[in-house]
């Protein structure tokens, strides 16, 4: 994407073995990759989960983690400099010097008793690269270059008081304190929201073109790295799939992995529409204004429908009490005013004051699979303690059961019968989320970012096993998320919250096609696209200082259309 | 002088050999050993030398016990256990060895030892002989005798108070985490209190009053069946969830700690009853503040909030969803309390208060013997070393066990 200044090869990775030491033995994680990285250029690493992209990351500054080793024969050569056999001290000279690291989540990687800045100075400071006073203002330049807010005087605040997407930015900052060769940016937006992305991703793709570093961009979302990246590298199981220039790799991918990668947003599942005879709606949710323990107002005046079999996507960015909402609905947060409706009668506030039978019709299913199902106890259990608790089965009947479920899931029972959910893997954890769910035999699921947490091809099996639930079972969702390629493939409506405010709601094809709330505008626009120039087009139509927080922030609340939103 | 030179010629051989095969760090200990014996033998002379010939000895002796228990245990274990067992490091298998041949001593005692606990065999302080391996007491009793018959009572009485004081805190704690509120205030000040008086003058104090020789069954009968009522009552607490379950678990509770008590009276004496009792209550706030808080990591995990949705009541949340996610922790500080249990018996003993003569224990067996170790011999001594033999034991088991429930890897 830039233009190449100085194009000497940067980082040389050749026939790289990582093991991982589990179960006694020494598995091989990594199985013999080659990377060449010139200065400069970004490269793209993208795979699912367990691909190996965060060990290859790690390994470019010859580093493996704790119960992991590079396996002898590996070579990892940085500027001339073999890694594999240099000392600890020599290695440690390099990092935060000439390599730099960017982690997934900002705000665990700050420690939270230090101020940015002072942060941000340590490794200059440490490497007599500069004066600790030179470094501040170093600091305060490069805050500026990120077009964070206040640059002056926000490196003297605590993580705690920075906003998650300010947060990524001081942490590429930080990464660009010593101008190093290399930067290794490990999912550095799969935590924020689409508005957030933008701001984060653009501050990223400048700062690296403006001092000519090389990068190595680690994510699984591939509308993001085709805006980041000039080349790209599929992953898939420690080995490489294939590695082209991002436009090549986007319009004609080679091996058949990789184009099934590329086919995923294409699942969509068909609208339905609301029944037309009066019956009234599965849910209602009328009026309703929560908060927590006298705190400020979390929901503020919220109402929508969910009619039997439909699915309802509630989106937002994060805050804007979309799980709130369905903590009200759950009966974990009794609302302070208003009332939620189950087939026209009122239900009881808490989930306390709910009969059996009312529990079982409203079931949940988690965003983070690993909380939500008890490690020590049994898939058989898990699944069946739901069905023997509401249904009293027993037996022969309770396995009966269980086993029909776990084919209901697409698992095999007689294999995952008896195992412990941490001997899952992350999707299907989730199955057996949604299978503890379908257990009790409900008429409405809520679905709290259920495939957030997921690479997109298992949540695309996710996606299509959900639909295919609600076809054959009559199932009403409660579809939370931030993710719009989600609520395009599967939601029938979509209602848009901001701020605890319900801004927009109708049936999906209106909410797709314009005039738009600004709100739901704002929000369909920063979603990435696969484009690679859609980053470009979108900076030169917004500008760049109407990008994140401050879009949302401009939403004017007299609007027409924020007034004639309720449907 | 035979001894001298095989001593250095193994030395120096072995340090050789290690030299050549590239065991760094076992040729470092080994020469370095050689240039200290060095030094050793010209200032101690061969007495040195063969001190640290048999330390030597004996720290591989215990090396190799070690290393053969563990096999052991892993050849007999199921598979998973084996997994576990063999991660173990030596020092967490001589524990468990420790532990294994104590047990066995404790219950066997009758057909190991040679004499009864209270069997005068011999004159006072008669030394070691073929009949008397660790020679005779203050009163002419076997000390191997009272040694093994001692591994019976202190080691049960440490055992039982620990485990009550488990029971107690630990269900007090998993209460309080689940309910929270209230009933968490009340149970945290409760334990202030407790907490707040020094452990060994609440313990003289109460033993003073309720206990030592002018113990009453009556008394100790009592306190017991209350105890077992308060104990009985937090499982209720825990369980019940409408009126006649109420009433019908106080029936059962009241009818369950009778029992218990009496149980309790036929199995120890009045004065023991009293010490475990004491014992209980000043170890279980430590148990309930350990038990609170982990249980509290896991209260607020979404597979609570969803039995909690499921309209799962207290007991099942407690015992299905709860305590099998907090045993690790609690079966360490379970080791760890134990051997603070165990010392404060000891320690009471040999102030005279804890298990009363002529009942073998180690701690008032130093006491009894203490004047012996003016004159030079070691016979206090064997007591004492079986108490740090035993909790230093326990802590290497317990030191594994913090370990793999920590999840640390190296």
């Amino acid at each position: 994407m830039s233009f190449k200044k100085n194009t000497d090869v940067l980082l040389k990775i050749r026939d790289l073995k990582i093991q991982g030491y589990s179960d006694e033995t020494w598995v091989d994680i990594i199985k013999g990759v080659d990377l060449t990285l010139h200065r400069g250029e970004v490269m793209g690493l993208i795979g699912e989960s367990g691909a190996g992209k965060s060990t290859i990351g790690a390994a470019a500054m010859g580093y493996a983690r704790d119960g992991t080793r590079i396996v002898e024969g590996s070579s990892i050569e940085f500027d001339g400099i073999e890694l594999t056999t240099s000392t600890e001290g020599e290695k440690r000279a390099l990092r935060g010097s000439r390599i730099a690291y960017v982690a997934q989540s900002a705000a665990a990687s700050f420690n939270p008793a230090h101020k940015l800045i002072d942060q941000h100075t340590e490794a200059p400071v440490q490497y007599r690269i500069k004066k600790r006073l030179e470094a501040q203002e170093d600091a305060i330049e490069l805050y500026e270059r990120l077009r964070l807010p206040n640059p002056g005087e926000i490196g003297f605040r605590y993580p705690h008081q920075v906003s998650g997407g300010q947060l990524q930015r001081a942490m590429t900052a930080m990464a660009m304190s010593c101008r190093p060769d290399l930067i290794i940016f490990d999912e550095p937006t799969t935590a924020l929201d689409v508005t957030t992305q933008i701001e984060v991703l653009a501050a990223i793709r400048d700062i690296v073109d403006q001092f000519n570093t090389a990068a190595i961009y680690i994510t699984h979302d591939l509308a993001v790295v085709a805006q980041m990246a000039d080349t790209i590298k599929v992953l898939l199981r420690g080995e490489e799939v294939e590695e082209a220039p991002t436009d090549q790799m986007l319009e004609n991918p080679q091996e058949d992995y990789t184009k099934s990668l590329w086919a995923v947003r294409s699942f969509t599942s068909e609208q339905k529409h609301r029944p037309t005879d009066g019956t009234p709606p599965l849910i209602s949710v009328k009026n309703v204004d929560a908060s927590y323990s006298n705190g400020p107002k979390i929901l503020d005046d919220v109402s929508f429908d969910i009619y039997q079999g439909m699915t309802v996507a509630v989106v937002g960015e994060s805050g804007s009490g979309k799980s709130t909402t369905a903590r009200v609905i759950t009966g974990l947060l009794p609302p302070s005013k208003g009332e939620v409706l189950f087939k026209g009668e009122p239900f009881p506030a808490s989930y306390k004051d709910r009969s059996k039978d009312q529990l079982r019709q409203c079931q949940m299913i988690y965003q983070m699979a690993d909380t939500a199902l008890n490690p020590k106890v049994q898939i058989s259990e898990i699944i069946g303690r739901p069905a023997q608790f509401y249904s009293g089965l027993k037996g022969t009947a309770l396995k009966t059961r269980v086993d029909e479920l776990l084919d209901l899931i697409e698992l095999e029972p007689s294999k995952y019968y008896n195992r412990y959910p941490p001997e899952l893997s992350g999707g299907q954890k989730q199955r057996i989320g949604i299978a503890r769910a379908l257990a009790a035999e409900p008429s409405f699921i809520v679905c709290d970012e259920v495939t957030s947490a997921l690479d997109q091809l298992v949540a695309e099996g996710i996606l299509r096993l959900l639909d295919r639930l609600q076809n054959e079972l009559n199932l009403a969702y409660m579809f939370i998320t931030h993710d719009l390629a989600t609520v395009r493939s599967i939601a029938d409506e979509v209602v848009v919250m901001q701020n605890g405010q319900v801004v927009e709601q109708g049936p999906k094809d209106d909410m797709f096609t314009p005039p738009h709330h600004p709100y739901t505008d704002l929000l369909l626009s920063s979603v990435p696209e696969m484009d690679p120039n859609w980053l470009t087009t979108l900076l030169e139509e917004r500008g760049v200082d109407n990008i994140g927080d401050a879009a949302s922030a401009k939403i004017d609340p007299d609007d027409d259309k924020v007034e004639g939103t309720q449907v | 002088m035979i001894f001298v030179i095989l001593y250095f010629a193994l030395l120096l051989l072995l340090s050789c050999g290690a030299a050549y095969y590239n065991q760094r760090s076992a040729f470092l200990l080994l020469f370095s050993l050689t240039l200290v014996s060095l030094v050793l033998a010209i200032i101690g002379g061969i007495p040195a030398l063969r001190f640290v010939a048999i330390a030597a000895g004996m720290l591989l002796a215990a090396g190799m016990m070690s290393y053969a228990f563990r096999e052991f245990l892993t050849a007999l274990a199921s598979d998973e256990m084996a997994k576990e067992l063999r991660t173990a490091p030596l020092t967490a298998a001589f524990g468990m060895f420790v532990i294994f041949v104590v047990a066995i001593m404790g219950i066997f005692a009758p057909a190991i030892a040679p004499y009864g606990e209270a069997e005068i065999v011999s004159q006072a302080f008669a030394p070691p002989d073929n009949n008397m391996l660790l020679g005779a007491d203050q009163l002419g009793r076997d000390m191997f005798s009272r040694i093994i018959y001692g591994a019976r009572n202190t080691v049960a009485l440490a055992l039982c108070g620990t485990v009550l004081a488990f029971i107690l805190g630990a269900m007090a704690g998993l209460l309080a985490a689940t309910k929270g509120g209230y009933f968490d205030g009340f149970m945290g000040r409760m334990a202030d209190v407790i907490m707040s008086i020094p452990s060994l003058i609440f313990a003289l104090l109460m033993l003073s009053i309720f206990g030592g020789s002018l113990a009453s069954p009556q008394t100790s009968s009592w306190l017991l069946f209350g105890f077992a009522v308060v104990v009985g009552l937090l499982f209720l607490a825990a369980a019940a969830y409408s009126l006649v379950s109420w009433l019908v678990g106080a029936a059962i509770v009241a009818g369950v700690a009778f029992a218990f008590a009496l149980a309790g009276t036929t199995i120890f004496n009045a004065s023991e009853i009293i010490l475990i009792l004491v014992v209980a209550i000043i170890y279980s706030p430590r148990v309930f503040r350990l038990t609170r808080a982990v249980a509290g990591n896991v209260v607020v995990m979404d597979y609570i909030e969803a039995a909690k949705l499921r309209g799962e009541k207290n007991w099942y949340l407690i015992r299905r969803e709860i305590l099998p996610n907090s045993t690790a922790p609690l079966v360490a500080e379970f080791g760890l309390e134990f051997c603070f249990v165990f010392l404060l018996i000891a320690g009471l003993s040999f102030l005279g208060l804890g298990i009363q003569p002529p009942t073998a224990d180690w701690g008032s067996m130093v006491r009894e013997n203490a004047t012996l170790i003016s004159f030079g011999e070691i016979t206090p001594l064997i007591p004492a070393a079986a108490i740090a033999l035993l909790t230093v034991a326990v802590n290497f088991v317990v030191d594994w066990m913090l370990h793999r429930s920590s999840g640390l890897k190296e």
